[in-house]
């Protein structure tokens, strides 16, 4: 009798246990819906949706199907992507094979790494002459537009974290107002971009009497146009040495893509990276700061009592210790010029000739001055995948170089 | 004698070049450090200052304004002919609209993530996380057509989303990183406090509204700043989804001012300051938690 009424009650108990969980389980349900609607409509959904559009002919209303070939509109014609992609392919094997063959030391591994050697040059040859065959046929305006995201990306990541270190390193000795300093560093990360966007163009004018022609003529540079200037600046260091870059190439028949290349990054598109750096150094110095007050003091000081001078410590304690915000900060870079759109948008000049347009600003332009929302959206989802594949190399790199603590 | 003398006098040159090295080199440092903040300050010095001149006076490239107090009418020039006006009270609404609305939504969903036990949380909350990842450029057109269909949808209803407060605030309701942000914080409250609070009978809601938001003024804090900026910084959507003045936030204002217009730079310069004066003071009165939210958004990443 007493057995079974413990059986009942445990029973009741397990009963009422159960039905808390299932109450419990619907209020964390009902607590995320609102979350998980806004986010399906206006997260996940677009897309998916965006692919649709992407497959469509779709100039402000929706048109015929057209397959991918609003993608080899962009990318050129699929023979030539199809080249490139087993030349990426024969690359990436290629790099497999040696690394799996490094601690081999038999007569047949260095046949394999010949054989590596070989599958490399074939894959080097086949991507590039692809990629040439494909800018070719395909948007040169688009792949223009990457190639400018590319220089911007690669000219602001080193500068601006190293100055950002670098502020961030001093700001942590012991100084007189600190907080001060920190304050104004801050500052223009904090201010509307139009505005300061807007400031900066005025900044960078073309008129002799402009902050920026003043500073260079203070060392003896002649006037520059900056935001009018669509002339790479190795263009512009060769002019000045009374070389012109674009009549040699022309003699040299390398081709207009190449030359823009080679050209290096616009005067205009330097002006926005000087702008870029303006406003992020002191956001970057604040988030360094924040991870050299995570590095536990003792750790110092048993470099000190090992006898390591400044720079080795900064080289062999600091600087690992600090690689995850290191990877933060380069992955927020990277990611923010390939949306950068705002502030490219008020500081481009028609006289910049699109040196300055990014991918962003080059689909949006695609999709708003343009109406083509189905081409547009085509080059949005390439965008996509190349996000994707970077920040899967950067996550692989990580791996190998990121040490958390 | 000498031999006395000896060991001393290394000694003494050793401390004097410390002495002079350390001087050096903290010479060097506020050098830097000072010469990093010229550079960040030139451009709001040269904004205020060019925003004053009058048109002789800039062109005539002066940098100081010989009367200040008369240069006060560029911002009554600029704030007439720029519209300011209706765009700063529409800045205002869209703003305080997002942000009831992403509290709202953000802290029930923060509270659950942190909270509450349900099946798949931490599933949904990696697919939430995700969504970060995706740039705002891949989802602008499908977003805009999505809008559109909604508006076409809710206007017969009377709550027309094109050219409207809808398509300016909802979309910006969910933000992941607020809800990132407060469910750190929300799992932090001791577990004990909702032992307590469920002998007393309370439930989720009570307990959140009257224990875990008031211990997290902080949190609640940094996101409404950040939400504050956003919205006050959004340029391309608003752009995209607004054809008329009538919605139109401060930033494109001062965007298709400075576009379309072409006005003076004296003008244009006093635009800036109107535009971003709100921010920038908001910055001054609360940048101690300002920094603080900065740096725990990087540490976490």
């Amino acid at each position: 009798m007493a057995q079974q009424s413990a059986a009942y009650g445990q029973r009741g108990r397990m009963s009422g246990a159960r039905k808390r969980a299932i109450t419990e389980a619907i209020t964390g349900y009902l607590f995320i819906a609102p979350a998980s609607i806004l986010l399906t409509v206006f997260g996940l959904f677009p897309l998916i949706y965006a692919v649709y559009i992407s497959l469509h002919r779709w100039r402000i209303k929706k048109g015929p199907f057209l397959g991918l070939k609003n993608y080899t509109k962009a990318l050129g014609d699929p023979m030539d992507i199809l080249w490139f992609a087993i030349g990426i392919g024969l690359l990436i094997g290629s790099w497999y094979l040696w690394k799996s063959m490094t601690k081999e030391r038999r007569t047949w591994a260095m046949a394999a790494k010949l054989l590596a050697v070989i599958v490399f040059i074939a894959g080097a040859w086949g991507a590039f002459t692809g990629m040439g065959k494909m800018i070719e046929s395909g948007d040169q305006k688009m792949f223009e537009a990457f190639v400018v995201t590319v220089f911007y990306a690669v000219g602001i990541v080193p500068m601006q974290l190293g100055l950002a270190l670098l502020l961030a390193v001093m700001l942590y000795q012991k100084i007189k107002g600190k907080d001060w300093y920190r304050m104004v560093y801050f500052m223009p990360y904090v201010t509307i971009t139009v505005a300061s966007a807007g400031v900066f163009r005025a900044i960078f004018s073309r008129r002799p009497e402009s902050i920026a022609n003043q500073i260079i003529g203070l060392i003896g540079i002649e006037p520059q146009k900056w935001l009018q200037e669509p002339h790479g600046i190795w263009e512009l260091v060769f002019g000045h040495f009374g070389v012109n870059l674009q009549e040699v190439f022309k003699s040299m028949g390398v081709d207009s893509f190449v030359a823009f290349i080679l050209a290096g990054p616009s005067l205009a598109l330097l002006s926005i990276m000087l702008y870029n750096l303006w406003v992020f150094v002191g956001y970057n110095s604040v988030i360094f700061l924040a991870g050299l007050g995570a590095i536990p003091s003792d750790l110092y000081e048993a470099a000190e009592i090992d006898g390591a001078n400044r720079w080795h410590i900064f080289r062999h304690v600091t600087l690992p210790l600090l690689s995850p915000t290191i990877y933060f900060l380069t992955i927020i870079t990277v990611m923010g010029v390939f949306k950068a759109i705002n502030h490219v948008l008020v500081m481009r000049e028609p006289a910049a000739q699109g040196t300055v347009d990014t991918a962003s600003l080059y689909i949006f332009d695609q999709f708003y001055l343009s109406t083509r929302f189905g081409y547009a959206s085509a080059i949005a989802m390439v965008l996509f995948l190349v996000i994707l594949t970077l920040t899967f190399i950067q996550n692989r790199i990580a791996q190998r170089r990121v040490f958390y603590g | 004698m000498a031999n006395q003398m000896l060991p001393a006098q290394p000694v003494e040159k050793q401390q004097v070049s410390f002495w002079y090295r350390y001087k050096i080199g903290r010479i060097l440092l506020y050098t830097i450090l000072t010469f990093g903040a010229i550079v960040a300050l030139t451009p709001f010095v040269y904004m205020v200052l060019g925003s004053l001149l009058t048109r002789g006076e800039m062109l005539n490239r002066k940098i100081w304004p010989r009367d200040p107090i008369a240069g006060l009418n560029n911002y009554v020039q600029a704030w007439n002919e720029a519209n300011f006006n209706e765009y700063f009270v529409n800045s205002i609404q869209i703003t305080t609209i997002t942000i009831i609305g992403m509290l709202i939504v953000c802290v029930l969903a923060a509270y659950a993530f942190s909270r509450i036990k349900f099946p798949g949380r931490e599933a949904i909350f990696g697919i939430f996380l995700a969504t970060m990842m995706i740039p705002e450029t891949i989802l602008l057109i499908p977003n805009f057509l999505i809008v559109n269909q909604l508006n076409k949808w809710m206007a017969p209803l009377g709550l027309p989303w094109l050219n409207n407060w809808p398509s300016l605030t909802i979309p910006f309701m969910a933000s992941v990183f607020a809800i990132f942000l407060m469910r750190q914080f929300f799992a932090q409250i001791p577990e004990e406090l909702w032992d307590a609070a469920r002998i007393d009978g309370a439930g989720h809601v009570r307990f959140m509204v009257q224990v875990v938001l008031p211990l997290s003024k902080a949190v609640l804090f940094t996101v409404i700043i950040f939400q504050f900026i956003g919205s006050w910084n959004a340029l391309v959507w608003p752009l995209v989804v607004t054809s008329k003045p009538d919605w139109r936030p401060i930033a494109v204002g001062l965007y298709s001012f400075i576009s379309e217009a072409g006005p003076e730079l004296q003008l244009m310069l006093a635009g800036a300051v109107i535009t971003t004066a709100p921010v920038l003071l908001l910055y001054f009165f609360t940048q101690k938690q300002f920094t603080e939210g900065i740096a725990t958004t990087g540490l976490k990443g």
